[in-house]
């Protein structure tokens, strides 16, 4: 039972990343949750973090958002393609190794995103948000990681 | 049966490949198919109206109690601010009631129609778009509440955006800053119109303006009504910069931090264009022209 523990935590953090919080340009600048807890399960649990459960997730977050539907998805899938062709460097390293992939990956997501919304759109869209929100992101980072590590360690354990 | 290592790769490399394509597919056809991607957005949006009410309700509660507590510390301050404002608000109340009473017996010389009743809802914000390409909000109202589509969202400050679409219990509304979001206004006082086009960023600008006309920092920029999805006259913002391309308008309503939004319905959503369909179910080609307002485009 304690192996939805993945998808139910991404679900959670793809509707916090939609969650008016009040704050005067929050909302353009909230952090890629489910990114980061997309990063985490595929690095340490991706058999319970399956493709189709990231391609559901993204669609529903575009679709509540109102975001054009399938771009989260592509990110998400996109991510776990490559993290997971690299997950064994990522396994058992220290945390500062961890978190700096994690880096890359918004990085490159950000930029996939914004190149995406910017072909969309028909002309080049400002970069400024973007970059805030990937900083933010990278920021936030080592919480999410710190309580998703949590929940891994007390439920479910290593693969 | 266990499957092998090499098994479950390749079953992992194929159902990634075909999701990746899937989700392209859904990109294309969102833009193409506006209808029924709008009719599975409702759907979703009624789904999980009720899960995004409960979760945004804590954050509201501690952005309340922050606020107060905040508050008790200015509150001297805030006291002589109030008392000043109101004495000023007095003197304006009495020029209100003489232009009413003035205003009234001028309509009753000229025969002049009496305005529709106007009535509305008021809605909780439960979800923003979360992400640097759109502008748009989710309110806890929808057609069982009586919103329905093009109806205007406004704050007490001003107009906010218009809705776009509905579900039963839940609706978006598409904010004025929004990159698709078009509005026919005018100077107030003047007779000069433009067309505020939203780009994301929190100062959406006055395009196809009068060629003749200038336009200064400060001047007062209302709805103009034409195209009749909005009525005239809704206060929506000040010129805020005249330098650069277009002059740039600083919204009166606080479109960054929006907890109740009032959806006003003047009867007029009718004018709003069907968007397209592909599929052809009830949708006609939208006529970008008539009304200054492009379809959403998402």
């Amino acid at each position: 039972m304690t192996n939805v523990l993945p998808i139910v935590t991404t679900v959670a953090a793809a509707l916090l990343s939609i969650e008016p919080l009040y704050i005067g340009g929050y909302a353009a600048l909230s952090p890629a949750f489910a990114l980061m807890a997309a990063y985490h399960w595929t690095i340490y649990r991706p058999d319970l973090l399956p493709p189709l459960s990231l391609f559901a997730i993204g669609m529903i977050q575009d679709l509540l958002s109102g975001a054009l539907p399938g771009i989260s998805a592509i990110m998400l899938l996109l991510a776990r393609a490559i993290v997971l062709a690299n997950r064994h460097d990522f396994v058992d390293r220290r945390f500062s190794f961890v978190w700096a992939g994690f880096a890359a990956l918004t990085g490159g997501a950000m930029l996939f995103s914004w190149a995406l919304h910017s072909l969309l759109a028909g002309h080049v869209l400002e970069l400024r948000e973007p970059v805030f929100r990937g900083l933010l992101t990278i920021s936030v980072f080592p919480i999410a990681s710190f309580l998703l590590g949590r929940g891994q360690r007390a439920l479910i354990g290593a693969e | 049966m266990r499957i092998s290592a090499a098994q479950r790769a390749a079953i992992e490399r194929v159902s990634l490949t075909v999701l990746v394509v899937l989700s392209a597919a859904m990109i294309i056809l969102a833009k193409a198919d506006q209808v029924l991607i709008q009719s599975v957005r409702s759907a979703v949006m009624d789904g999980a109206a009720p899960a995004l009410d409960a979760i945004s309700r804590p954050a509201a509660a501690l952005v309340a109690s922050a606020n107060r507590v905040l508050s008790v510390m200015t509150v001297y301050r805030e006291n002589l601010r109030l008392a000043e404002e109101n004495e000023r608000l007095l003197g304006w109340q009495q020029v209100a009631l003489r232009l009413s009473t003035e205003n009234a017996e001028l309509r009753e010389l000229t025969k002049l129609a009496p305005e529709p009743p106007v009535s509305f809802v008021t809605a909780r914000v439960i979800a923003d778009s979360g992400g640097a390409y759109a502008r748009s909000v989710m309110v806890d109202a929808g057609s069982e509440n009586g919103v329905a589509r093009g109806q205007a969202a406004m704050t007490g400050e001003g107009l906010a955006g218009r809705v776009s679409e509905v579900g039963t219990r839940a609706a978006r509304v598409l904010l004025i800053t929004d990159l698709n979001s078009r509005v026919p206004v005018v100077v107030d006082g003047t007779h000069q119109r433009a067309i505020l086009a939203g780009d994301n960023s929190a100062r959406p600008s006055l395009r196809y303006r009068d060629a003749d006309g200038t336009v200064r920092i400060g001047d007062r920029i209302i709805t103009s009504g034409e195209g009749g999805v909005f009525p005239p006259g809704l206060p929506v913002g000040v010129v805020a910069s005249v330098d650069g391309e277009a002059p740039r308008v600083e919204p009166y309503a606080a479109l960054s931090r929006l907890d109740y939004l009032r959806l006003v319905d003047y009867g007029l959503a009718e004018a709003l264009p069907t968007p397209l369909s592909i599929s052809g179910r009830g949708g006609k080609r939208a006529d970008y022209g008539s009304d200054g307002q492009r379809p959403p485009r998402r």
